[in-house]
């Protein structure tokens, strides 16, 4: 008796509509996230991803294969303004290395050197040598523009009928691995009392790897020609020329220190920062409060002459694969800065500063982020080191390079006392977004994603919390934070439109 | 006003060209492959040589290693979640002074070494997918429609070295002046962007529905 007949598989293209239905359906199934089946030991449950990459799975899989061979000569071509010295310094293996030619250490070298910016494409390849065992590593560069606009300001509203400023930066000056970058803005004056055309102007170099170490280091020079507005009546938030005046003040300083690479994702970098400030502060500022009465109040700066001398420590980790359009990983950054009379300093201060980012991907598609950024500034901390409205709520128009070119009363939408809010001791920004991916294509306009984005913000003067004689809720400035925009990462930069950025920009008063 | 026109204008235009251009990923190509079963085990034989294009080809003699990750599918039709997953691992190097190919194939039956002469040979064996196992027959019921996807990647990059690569993004101006603004602040920035793919090239293929026959009694 013969044996039953095996199945047999058989095309299931029964019509064309039924082929068009069930291509379809595979392409959904394929983005969806797939968890039928563990993956191999050692190996990330991100593998079932169809639209991710295996990422790692190539070292935790893989093992040595090919001979071993001797690094003879290393041969650099297609620089033209990079140095070939740097080149080699960014390698990880020298001359006379002798390693498996499966090594990690030769496939990442394409990505370290990518990793500097400043090549567009990077081709290794291996060639023998002079004698049997030697290898000649060829590295051929195509360098690409690393000059970039890094900041765009423009805008308008009663206390600058117009400013207008730009940050642009070489990360590979001349070829030298050295950045600079600087950047100049020009604020016009409203009909404010005192007010006066503003500008200011930088220039920064720095110098990321020192000879190929781990050490880096920066430098700034800073000038600024303002002019503070500040409120001397009318009701908060009162949009009235007649309500505000406007002082004078001058601003030049230096800035720079080491910076240490920790590893290929984190850094600290440590900062001296000396500044003169020349300030035409009234003598004894007042505001008359609705009411009547008339309070002091604190323009947080010394009438005439003053320095700020500081030192300063930041710490950066950013493990986010995709910066421009983050669906997962995490970015913290913290930093501290102390001013103090002992080294020559006018003001004695204490600023610390955190951001922490991070983001959790939902579906291959979507992601949900979490962003949290907040601050103390301890002491008699100048004006301009103090927590900026526009630092914690994203609706506002921000400082322009340092100076103020708009009082805009953010929007009150709990109801909460805010209308005054400018600068403030304690400030942050709590914000919870939803990211959603539009679209990826590996040519001109990468990616866009769409995003939702709803936070609260609050920003507070040390004396709205003492001295308060209401509850503290009502003496902290509290409001939400709402936004929706679109993040498209493209051939030409990182681009961002959204609902609050139209909001900071629009001239309510 | 004028500015302002134009400054929405140009918004406006990129926004259109940002919808213009959405929805262009990669889709899968359609490719018949062939089905068996053996004992519990169902097998496939395709193969992904489209992944190497003449310019990776030649790259497989330039003495460095190349990488090739394979992960497969089976999912039922109109389905969003598979039954069966399998992933697969081919590296291959050439070696300059004893001028041959060494290929290591991982799979679900363990790793195998072969040495070859010819490129032609190397290339077959890394992308060759010849009686695969994809799938216990115990997932795959009878007279119900399933599809295969296969996703196959040439020298995938981790996610931490994507992370390394594109890190200066993210540092800012560095600036003195708006500390804050740049410390608090998203950014945004124009210039000459590199995007770095997930992988040198990703082939995706997609199999046509196949289903196995109730065996006769």
């Amino acid at each position: 008796m013969a044996a039953p007949a095996p199945p047999r598989y058989r095309l299931g293209v029964h019509r064309p509509g039924l082929f068009a239905c069930a291509l379809a359906a595979l392409a959904l199934a394929a983005a969806a996230p797939a968890h039928a089946q563990a993956p191999p030991p050692g190996v990330s449950p991100d593998l079932l991803d169809p639209e991710g990459s295996t990422g790692d799975v190539g070292t935790a899989l893989g093992g040595a294969i090919g001979p071993v061979v001797t690094i003879e000569d290393i041969q650099i071509a297609g620089n033209r303004s990079t140095s070939t010295r740097l080149i080699e310094r960014s390698l990880p293996f020298r001359r006379g290395d002798q390693l498996r030619v499966s090594d990690p250490r030769l496939a990442r070298a394409r990505w370290k050197l990518l990793a500097l910016g400043y090549f567009r494409e990077v081709d290794l390849a291996l060639r023998r040598g002079t004698r049997h065992g030697q290898v000649i590593v060829a590295v051929v560069v195509a360098e690409r523009g690393t000059v970039a606009l890094n900041r765009l300001w423009f805008g308008t509203s009663a206390v600058a009928p117009w400013w207008l400023g730009a940050d642009v930066g070489d990360r590979n000056f001349l070829g030298s691995g050295l950045a600079l970058g600087g950047g100049a803005a020009y604020a016009s004056a409203g009909a404010i009392v005192g007010a006066r055309p503003q500008w200011a102007g930088e220039l920064r170099l720095s110098a990321p790897a020192l000879r190929g170490t781990r050490w880096g280091a920066h430098g700034a020079i800073t000038g600024q020609h303002g002019s503070e507005p500040y409120r001397v009546s009318g009701p908060p938030g009162s949009g009235e020329a007649a309500d505000l005046r406007a002082f004078g003040y001058r601003r030049l300083g230096v800035r720079g220190g080491p910076a240490y690479t920790l590893s290929s994702l984190s850094s600290v970098v440590a900062d001296l920062r000396v500044e003169a400030i020349d300030a035409a502060v009234p003598i004894a500022p007042t505001r008359q409060l609705p009411d009547g009465r008339v309070t002091a109040i604190d323009l947080g700066l010394r009438r005439g002459d003053s320095r700020v001398v500081s030192v300063g420590l930041g710490y950066t980790r950013d493990n986010r694969p995709d910066p421009a359009l983050p669906h997962q990983g995490t970015r913290v950054e913290v930093a501290g800065e102390l001013g103090t009379s002992l080294l020559g300093g006018s003001y004695d201060f204490a600023v610390l500063l955190g951001r922490y980012d991070r983001f959790w991907p939902l579906t291959h598609k979507s992601a949900f982020g979490l962003r949290l950024a907040g601050g103390t500034v301890i002491g008699d901390a100048p004006r301009f080191d103090r927590i900026h409205i526009g630092d914690v709520d994203r609706m506002v128009a921000p400082r322009v390079m340092g100076m103020t070119t708009a009082l805009t009363a953010p929007l009150d939408l709990l109801g909460t006392d805010n209308a005054d809010t400018v600068y403030g001791e304690v400030g942050g920004s709590v914000t919870v977004e939803y990211v959603y991916q539009w679209w990826r294509r590996p040519h001109r306009i990468y990616g866009g994603d769409l995003f939702v984005a709803a936070g609260a913000w609050t920003l507070a003067t040390t004396d709205e919390l003492r001295l308060r004689d209401r509850g503290a809720f009502a003496a902290l400035p509290v409001d939400l934070v709402l936004d929706v925009g679109l993040r498209i990462d493209t051939e030409i930069g990182v681009f961002e439109f959204s609902l609050a950025n139209a909001l900071g920009r629009v001239p309510r008063w | 006003m004028v500015t302002r026109g134009r400054a929405a204008l140009g918004v406006a235009l990129t926004l259109v060209l940002a919808l213009t251009t959405a929805g262009a990923e990669q889709r899968p190509v359609q490719r018949t492959m062939r089905f068996a079963e053996r004992g519990t085990t169902l097998y496939v034989t395709t193969d992904v040589t489209n992944l190497f294009d003449k310019a990776a080809y030649d790259r497989l003699e330039d003495g460095l290693a190349s990488t090739v990750v394979i992960r497969l599918w089976v999912y039922p039709s109109g389905k969003k979640t598979p039954v069966a997953f399998q992933l697969l691992h081919r590296e291959v190097v050439y070696d300059l002074w004893g001028e041959i190919y060494e290929v290591a194939v991982t799979g679900p039956s363990g790793r195998r070494l072969y040495r070859v002469k010819y490129k032609a040979e190397a290339l077959k064996l890394v992308t060759g997918l010849d009686q695969v196992a994809i799938a216990e027959v115990g997932a795959i019921p009878y007279e119900k429609n399933f599809e295969l996807a296969i996703v196959a990647e040439l020298n995938p990059v981790s996610a931490e070295t994507m992370a390394e690569v594109r890190r200066w993004l993210s540092d800012g101006a560095g600036g003195g002046l708006d500390r804050g603004g740049s410390f608090f602040g998203s950014f945004v920035s124009v210039f000459v962007n590199l995007k770095v793919p997930d992988a040198d090239r990703v082939l995706r293929l997609a199999s046509q529905p196949f289903y196995r026959k109730r065996p006769k009694r």
